[in-house]
């Protein structure tokens, strides 16, 4: 039943006693922007990350590699589908709406499909290092989130996520098992992937984030960062690779590895669509968009056709109500 | 296109549940995404489609009264302290 709240205070006690909010609800306003806002980000994320990935079905080595980079790509869209759901259910923006502003560069995604993968290297290190870096956040937001669609739906873009992390990781124990030639191209990977991997994260939270006030986040950007670091930081190093971070230091008193400085004009360039390869990403998504049109076209006029006995089949018919 | 809600249940085990939602532009092809969205391993082998405008919703305060009728349960306690307080006496 739809709820709502006299004041932003009864909202604000309502979030902190771990409520969570419907889609609905009489949410405030503002509130429902800056959900909505993660939201898109994150489907648009998955939509731009789909992509890249498909890029690589034709190029992945091998038929096993190539089956599980399809079902990969198949996930990530998947993902894109639920989420941008569940962002058009706020209804600030249609889905229509969303894509025309992505493709017109106008909304946001994350950092790391701002860069060009040039090898399977590349491939490789995305894999292991940004889908990592993703789950750690996802799982964050998961753990607390007080919107409720999107917490259910993260449960199984997580469940999903962790299969891509641990193909991320199987791929890289290949190549570093592998040969020289293997090992150096990870390495120029690693070198130009661990800090937009890490970056992915953002800057420290400020003290007056809305998001964690009202419980959409509930970790702080340089925890999660953290976290990641503590644990790929030596992951890397165990499997021979060099942490391209100038000055890494492990602190012995603290019992963490210290990766040092953080430049974050990188990221402000890529949120900003000037990243090295922001241009390009959104064209080819644009053009995929407009290409794949007759696709849509062809699915919605059968909308206007005999509904209920269509190519696809509908199991035994028990559950296929026929609408006129 | 039409928004349908989306439930899957696990056979032999749990009631179907509501995981999502997404957009078709038939009954057919809503079935298709679901599959491809909610059960791509098998995480439920019964799913239904419902168009989210063929939900039929409690209005408001519809099904508030039954919130205030205590007459409907029993917690036990009366005869829980009356057992215990034989099985001590026979101790």
């Amino acid at each position: 039943m739809p709820r709502s709240w006299a004041t932003m205070e009864d909202f604000e006690a309502f979030l902190d006693d771990g409520g969570l909010v419907e889609a609905d609800d009489a949410m405030p306003d503002a509130y429902r922007q800056a959900v909505f806002a993660f939201i898109e980000m994150h489907a648009n994320s998955e939509l731009m990350g789909g992509l890249t990935e498909r890029d690589w079905i034709p190029k992945t080595p091998g038929l096993r590699h190539k089956m599980a980079v399809l079902a990969k790509t198949q996930d990530e869209i998947g993902h894109g589908h639920l989420l941008y759901m569940v962002a058009a259910d706020l209804g600030v923006k249609t889905r229509t709406e969303m894509l025309e502003d992505l493709f017109a560069g106008r909304s946001r995604f994350h950092n790391v499909f701002h860069y060009r993968a040039h090898t399977w290297g590349d491939q490789v290190a995305i894999a292991f290092l940004v889908d990592a870096a993703a789950l750690i956040s996802q799982q964050a937001v998961f753990k607390n989130c007080s919107y409720g669609p999107y917490k259910r739906i993260l449960r199984r873009i997580i469940a999903e996520e962790g299969f891509h992390m641990r193909l991320g990781e199987d791929r890289m124990m290949r190549i570093a098992e592998g040969t020289d030639r293997q090992r150096a191209m990870f390495q120029e990977s690693l070198d130009r992937w661990f800090w937009p991997a890490l970056q992915l994260f953002g800057p420290d939270s400020k003290p007056d984030d809305v998001l964690l006030r009202w419980h959409i986040k509930s970790e702080r950007n340089e925890v999660l960062r953290d976290r990641w670091v503590q644990k790929f930081v030596p992951m890397l190093q165990g499997y021979g690779f060099t942490v391209p971070a100038p000055d890494l230091r492990w602190d012995d008193e603290a019992r963490r590895w210290d990766v040092g400085p953080i430049d974050w004009a990188p990221l402000r360039r890529t949120l900003a669509q000037g990243g090295p390869d922001s241009a390009r990403r959104i064209r080819e998504a644009a053009d995929n968009w407009h290409r794949t049109a007759w696709v849509r076209a062809a699915l919605n006029n059968g909308a206007g056709e005999a509904n209920g006995d269509g190519a696809f089949g509908a199991g035994d018919g028990s559950t296929n109500g026929s609408e006129s | 296109m039409h928004v349908y809600e989306v439930f899957i249940k696990k056979d032999g085990r749990d009631e179907f549940r509501h995981v999502g939602a997404l957009e078709a532009a038939t009954d057919e092809l809503a079935l298709v995404l679901a599959r491809e969205g909610y059960l791509r391993r098998a995480e439920g082998d019964r799913l239904w489609v419902v168009r989210r405008d063929h939900v039929i919703v409690a209005d408001d305060g519809f099904v508030s009264p039954n919130a205030d009728k205590p007459h409907r349960h029993h917690d036990g306690a009366a005869v829980a302290a009356h057992r215990k307080a034989a099985r001590q006496g026979r101790q």
